[in-house]
């Protein structure tokens, strides 16, 4: 018996919209609080413990305030680009989410329910793409706020972007080379046929595109263009109120972005671990949504515990390590995977 | 927008300047032309407030110097009116003035490179370094009951003598301070990115750092062998053993590692006094008035900071004439520019906090 | 160290690896931090709190209005007068007003009372709701406690 066409063809889709926005919402919060909490973890204090439970509802209490602020808007500014560039980095990372797949299909009443919004035989190349739109927002609103240092800002940010693409690009080349496809949903398909996952077996693509998710989203230690400490205030500094929450967020959600790219070209996705032991054979019972979820809350900690170590590198620095270290890195690593791929 | 040459402004309120310094720097591009530090916004007129004050009143208004390191202010001060006075403090006075000042240096040492780690970057350092800190500053507390403005010395000798809870607490902050301290370089010392940001940067030769007065482990980094606790020593430094760090690039990683090593040096002494405390009084009589006849003294001491030092004219009366400090901060600041020069801007913060700078003292 | 050491542990980030098990140390560690205002930390004997009269046994002003605390500070908190009185050959305090915003906790004043009338306490929580309430006269310079803290913002909310 198959499903009604009314719930097939509208209830599903709009639930699937539904959970394509709120998805990266609900982490954006859950990361809010996960990041204040753990760095002051580490940093021998507690953190928000009184708003809610365990202070989880601090995200909560810093959107209300954000909501009441006064919406102040510099007289000599571009008002169209200004008002735009927020809403442009906020819908770039989180249309992307439309293609990431969170966990393998399952069947209900004859129907099969898949867990993304769409797959495209080129989902990884939209997915790419369409969160690099996100770097027009970035530089409207630097140009727009018509002040020297929030386009200083926001013009490092656009090189640093610009540069690091690169080897985010060349290292995913790499997966593909395995996986002879860039379907994200045939990508972590052919990890459970491989019973192996791309991190193990490509360790330094994955570390460089690691290093290049966390200059993507101008994360510590690249955060120079946004540091609170530094002369250049970063291409936010005339945005006060929603706008501003909304190059938060947007940040946030363009983290949870990398984190579950990360985890779907080179950490199975949605798979369990460790396939080939059967006395571990009841970790296959847990819904691979779980699996995903789990996953993606490491990378999310680890983005964290590597903000509150390391100190920041100076922007020359970090376009040159793009330049002499990671491109270079990450096209060896491309000719020798590509040689070994064909090879053995 | 021609990017050419660009005035900036590090206003007086910013996270990194360590108070309300405002520097005016010249920019070109990225390159630093001009830097030109703005003072003034923290004068309280302390000078001319000592020649309305007693010796001993003119004693907790010195606290309020260099806050972050204030029974060094306490110190030199101090010291100047005695020897003004020609007063002998007891040993036992010297050798508890000698742990509280050495304590009192960790503390601004621990502070400072909290504050340093935190421009750069490394923000965990900041808390590390403070919890490090709180051991100090509970030994303060049990002693004298402040944790930053102590008032832990006073003319002729100290006011408490040291009790078993503080000595308790003494050792404790002795044995804790280490492993936070290897915690803290396992983080910065070795890391790539901190060796980026600081190696090279700033640098002071020695000829320069002599010519603009620059002292205290800015001056060592630069690699002049100059500590006045071993070469002029007071309140008997000279019965103790320990090692003076110098390096010879003179730029910002030498003046962290500097610091650093004055660190262990620090717990050095102030362990070696705390085992040979030797007995007696631990404060020589002073008359209730305090009178010293007409004469002029500069004396100076090694303050965390640099060469603390005091002039003071006397005329007779309670009231000194004239009071005059030598603050290290103020002096270290004038060879801003000169370091700055030839560096990115973005350097600037990391040179500023090299320096240590309290606008306390600067300001006055 | 050999110049191959030295790349191998530049390129598999040691030191960066490093500094992140140190701050997984410190992550799973006990914290430093009390929950105030539910916990209060004891403080030490010596602690420079409110300054506070003393009465003595008899239940009469340990203070004779001598002056010396108002002479000696630094900044002139004090204004002191006294009074002879028939039971006692000092003199008998009628007016002592303190001003709190002036006081810098420096303590010379505790140590040159000769009869160590005025001494900290270990009251640190100093908020005031009205203004005149910084200056202390006679009477207020004994309150403590709970009193004090009603007469200076109208008690702790409990």
């Amino acid at each position: 018996m198959t499903a009604h066409p009314l719930v097939v063809d509208f209830l599903i889709p709009v639930l699937k919209i539904a959970a394509v926005i709120l998805y990266p919402l609900v982490m954006v919060i859950v990361m809010i609080w996960m990041e204040r909490r753990v760095v002051a973890l580490i940093q021998g204090r507690l953190g928000p413990n009184r708003v809610g439970f365990e202070g989880i509802l601090q995200p909560a209490a810093d959107a209300f305030k954000l909501f009441f602020k006064e919406d102040i808007i510099p007289r000599q500014a571009d008002r169209f680009l200004f008002n735009l560039s927020p809403v442009l980095v906020l819908v770039s990372s989180l249309l992307a989410f439309c293609f990431i797949p969170l966990g393998e299909s399952f069947r209900i009443k004859g129907y099969t329910l898949t867990l993304w919004v769409a797959e495209s035989p080129v989902g990884l190349l939209l997915v790419l793409g369409l969160s690099s739109i996100g770097v027009f927002g970035i530089i409207f609103g630097g140009w727009a706020s018509n002040s020297k240092y929030p386009l200083m800002g926001a013009l490092r940010s656009v090189v640093q972007i610009l540069s690091y693409e690169i080897p985010l690009g060349m290292t995913v080349l790499t997966v593909i080379f395995f996986s002879r496809s860039i379907d994200l949903v045939a990508i972590v398909n052919h990890q459970k046929d491989a019973r192996i996952w791309f991190g193990f077996l490509l360790p330094v693509s994955f570390v460089v595109f690691w290093i290049s998710g966390i200059a993507e989203t101008n994360r510590a230690p690249f955060d120079l263009p946004e540091a609170e400490s530094e002369l250049v205030a970063g291409y936010h500094t005339e945005y006060s109120g929603m706008k501003f929450a909304f190059f938060y967020i947007a940040e946030y959600a363009h983290m949870v972005l990398v984190s579950s790219l990360v985890v779907i070209l080179f950490f199975g996705g949605w798979l369990p671990p460790f396939p080939n032991v059967a006395a571990l054979a009841f970790l296959h019972r847990i819904p691979g949504f779980l699996w995903y979820l789990a996953k993606i809350m490491f990378f999310l900690y680890l983005y964290v515990w590597i903000r509150a170590t390391l100190p920041r590198y100076r922007f020359d620095a970090l376009i040159k390590l793009a330049w002499k270290w990671l491109i270079p890195l990450s096209a060896l690593n491309l000719v020798a995977v590509a040689v070994l791929r064909y090879v053995l | 927008m021609a990017f050419k040459t660009i005035d900036l402004n590090m206003g007086p309120q910013h996270p990194s300047t360590h108070g309300v310094l405002r520097l005016r720097l010249a920019v070109d591009n990225e390159l630093v032309l001009r830097v030109e530090p703005v003072l003034g916004y923290l004068h309280r007129g302390m000078e001319k407030l000592w020649e309305s004050q007693t010796y001993v009143q003119a004693v907790p208004l010195t606290d309020r110097l260099d806050y972050l390191a204030s029974l060094s202010n306490n110190l030199a001060y101090i010291l100047a009116v005695e020897k003004l006075m020609g007063l002998e403090v007891p040993k036992r006075a010297q050798y508890i003035r000698v742990i509280l000042a050495e304590l009192q240096r960790l503390a601004s040492h621990l502070a400072w490179l909290g504050f340093m780690a935190n421009d750069i970057g490394a923000m965990s350092v900041l808390l590390y370094g403070f919890e490090a800190r709180e051991g100090v500053l509970d030994v303060f507390e049990a002693y004298s009951g402040g944790r930053l403005t102590v008032h832990g010395m006073r003319i002729g000798g100290v006011p408490f003598d040291l009790d078993e809870r503080v000595i308790g607490l003494v050792r404790r902050a002795l044995d804790e301070i280490p492993r936070k301290v290897a915690d803290i370089e396992g983080l910065l010392s070795q890391n790539r990115i901190w060796l980026h940001r600081t190696e090279g940067i700033g640098v002071l030769s020695a000829a320069d750092a002599v010519a603009y007065g620059v002292t205290g482990p800015a001056l060592r980094a630069s690699g002049v062998a100059w500590d006045i606790r071993r070469d002029v020593p007071y309140s008997s430094y000279g019965d103790f053993d320990f090692a003076v760090p110098v390096f010879g690039h003179g730029d910002v990683y030498d003046r962290y590692l500097v610091r650093v090593e004055e660190i262990r040096q620090s717990l050095r002494i102030a362990g070696q006094a705390l085992e040979n405390l030797p007995p007696g009084d631990f404060r020589a009589r002073v008359p209730r008035v305090l009178k010293i006849p007409p004469g002029e003294i500069f004396h100076s001491i090694e303050a965390p900071k640099g060469e603390l030092g005091f002039y003071i004219r006397s005329d007779g009366s309670d009231k000194p004439e004239r009071v005059k400090m030598r603050s290290p901060s103020f002096l270290n600041l004038q060879a801003l520019e000169l370091m700055c020069k030839e560096n990115l801007f973005s350097d600037v913060v990391g040179i500023l906090g090299s320096l240590d700078v309290v606008l306390g003292e600067v300001d006055k | 160290m050999t110049g191959l050491a030295r790349f191998l542990k530049k390129f598999f980030l040691v030191d960066i690896l490093r500094g992140l098990l140190i701050t997984l140390r410190y992550y799973f560690s006990p914290k430093v931090t009390i929950q105030y205002p539910e916990r209060v930390r004891e403080l030490p004997p010596r602690y420079k709190g409110l300054l506070r009269l003393h009465l003595d046994a008899k239940g009469e002003p340990l203070c004779i209005a001598c002056l010396a605390c108002q002479r000696i500070c630094p900044t002139h908190c004090f204004d002191i007068a006294g009074e002879r009185v028939p039971q006692r050959k000092t003199l008998w305090p009628v007016r002592y007003d303190w001003k709190l915003e002036r006081c810098t906790f420096c303590g010379l004043c505790v140590e040159i009372c000769p009869t160590s009338a005025i001494r900290f306490s270990p009251e640190f929580r100093m908020t005031l709701l009205e203004k005149d309430k910084v200056r202390f006269h006679y009477p207020d310079m004994y309150l403590e406690g709970e009193e004090l803290q009603k007469h200076l913002c109208g008690g702790c909310l409990e």
